[in-house]
């Protein structure tokens, strides 16, 4: 490296400061001004999480908020250049701190994933859709669906109650976010465990329909299957209607 | 894009806060937009429908945020490939970065922090430049940037500037709003400033409006209407450069459209009376 080690002190001690914030003696710099460049920078940071966070942000108290979004710049490292991607390592950084915990706030880690999977779907690279048939019989066939989604599971739930209201809710939460081919708007839905299975299933394109629906009779221990086949396609669908399903792989 | 075309045109930087509106209406029509790479590479979805538009309506420059040319750890390679292929993908000329470090102990920081004017900071900055330029196979311009504070200074800016550029062979970005802030903040004169930087390499002009926080200190914030001292740099400026893209910085507490049109009329009169009307010939200091 062609940069002395007294110079690199400089340039760390200044970045280190504007992280922490923690007085610093930076040479012939105007200790006055170093504020403003602390100030800037984290402005940027704090902007970015509560762009990618608005309902956290919101419901959480502000100033519990404001210490775990210090707590973060401080000690972490942030790895990536694209500043829109940046909020993700913040949940992780929460999780690994056990903020949940600490800050009483069961539903942390829940909230900033549901909300994160959100951004990430909108701003995902797009991927292509598989060749597809509309047909009728989707039975013997392994249905299509639109690539642009994520299947998650929470254990409380924030994606449809205020995050407080869902302390003693504790339980499982499956539901199905995509992003719409046309709008790019994300779009999610609730799913039961029974077609949870059923949609990751489907999304593997390992199997055809009837596949699918005798490994669920398995496993499941289900008896009726008229009664499955009959939910299930009204479930598809729907999931047709809505732009998630497309029809059946060509082959 | 033809680069005869671009040289007396103006620019806008494109915000998403105005995208919509910019890219339906016809109150704005700039010559080019320009774009920061980090914000608009390896998306899908709307904003990527949304650059498409604006790419088949608009030629783009781009202007790097996160490159960090001075950071003393080596360079993201990974980073520059995808912004390479951003480069190929809408086949943008100009690629600009700044004159700062956003990256330590590999940490982003995500804002511009001063470089220590030292000599071996131009050999590793210029260093890093070449490597950027070599893996990018084209030369790319560096802007002089804003600050507040000196950092462990051993020369004066104008010398670090400049000799990073003549070490790096790389062009320069000349930031108009920037030198004025750095000779009200650090009480030096705009105009010697300029003429001591390699202005034959000039490649692209950057102007803005700024914040005045404190009797001694402006913020560069992108954020208020070029005020006229500022005009009245750029115009002085002008004289000194051969033709090249003048661009508008609008950041925050963006205004109406039609301001933004205004500023740039303002800014093409200034270059169509100094490039074209008066066809001087170009007094290039170095």
């Amino acid at each position: 490296m062609l940069l002395k080690t007294e110079t690199y002190k400089q340039q760390s001690s200044i970045a280190q400061y504007c992280r922490d914030g923690k007085e610093v003696a930076i040479l012939n710099a105007k200790p006055e001004r170093l504020p403003h460049y602390r100030r800037l920078v984290f402005n940027v940071v704090k902007d970015a999480l509560e762009t990618t966070y608005p309902i956290s942000h919101k419901y959480i108290d502000s100033e519990v908020w404001k210490e775990i979004v210090f707590n973060f710049f401080s000690e972490h490292k942030c790895k990536d250049p694209q500043v829109w991607r940046m909020p993700f390592e913040f949940y992780e950084f929460c999780k690994t701190k056990n903020y949940d915990e600490k800050y009483d706030l069961p539903f942390l880690n829940n909230l900033l994933y549901f909300e994160w999977v959100e951004v990430e779907l909108y701003m995902m690279e797009d991927i292509s859709l598989p060749q597809f048939l509309y047909s009728d019989n989707w039975l013997q066939k392994r249905i299509a669906v639109n690539p642009e989604h994520k299947i998650i599971k929470l254990e409380y739930p924030v994606h449809m109650e205020k995050p407080f209201d869902t302390v003693n809710k504790k339980g499982d939460y499956f539901l199905l976010l995509y992003r719409e081919k046309e709008t790019g708007r994300i779009q999610f839905t609730n799913l039961s465990i029974l077609f949870t299975f059923l949609l990751e299933n489907i999304v593997s394109a390992e199997k055809t329909l009837e596949e699918i629906f005798n490994d669920i009779l398995y496993i499941f221990g289900i008896n009726h299957l008229e009664m499955l086949q009959n939910e299930s396609f009204k479930f598809l669908n729907d999931l047709k209607t809505r732009g998630f399903v497309l029809g059946v792989y060509k082959k | 894009m033809s680069k005869n075309k671009m040289n007396i045109k103006t620019g806008i930087g494109f915000r998403k806060d105005f995208a919509e509106e910019f890219l339906t209406g016809s109150v704005l029509k700039p010559g080019f937009v320009e774009l920061a790479p980090e914000n608009w590479m390896k998306i899908g979805g709307y904003w990527k429908k949304k650059l498409n538009q604006l790419a088949k309506m608009y030629p783009i420059t781009s202007h790097g945020l996160s490159l960090s040319v001075g950071s003393p750890e080596t360079l993201d390679m990974e980073f520059l490939k995808n912004v390479k292929q951003f480069l190929k993908e809408y086949n943008i000329e100009i690629y600009s970065e700044h004159l700062s470090f956003s990256k330590c102990d590999n940490a982003h920081l995500y804002d511009l922090l001063p470089i220590p004017f030292r000599e071996d900071a131009v050999k590793h900055v210029a260093e890093r430049i070449k490597q950027v330029q070599d893996f990018l196979g084209r030369r790319i311009a560096i802007e002089n940037v804003s600050y507040y504070t000196p950092v462990a200074a051993e020369m004066d800016e104008a010398t670090f500037v400049s000799n990073v550029i003549e070490e790096a062979d790389c062009n320069l970005l000349l930031d108009v709003n920037n030198v004025y802030v750095n000779s009200f903040n650090h009480n030096y004169d705009a105009k010697s400033f300029i003429e001591k930087l390699p202005l034959n390499r000039v490649a692209y002009i950057h102007m803005a409006g700024h914040t005045k926080v404190a009797p001694d200190l402006i913020i560069d914030t992108h954020g208020e209407a070029i005020i006229d001292p500022v005009y009245e740099l750029f115009e002085w400026t002008l004289d000194k450069v051969k033709p090249v893209p003048v661009l508008l910085e609008r950041d925050f507490n963006i205004p109406e459209l039609a301001e933004m049109q205004f500023e740039l009329n303002n800014l093409e009169a200034i270059m169509t009376r100094k490039w074209e009307t008066e066809n001087k010939s170009i007094v290039v200091s170095k």
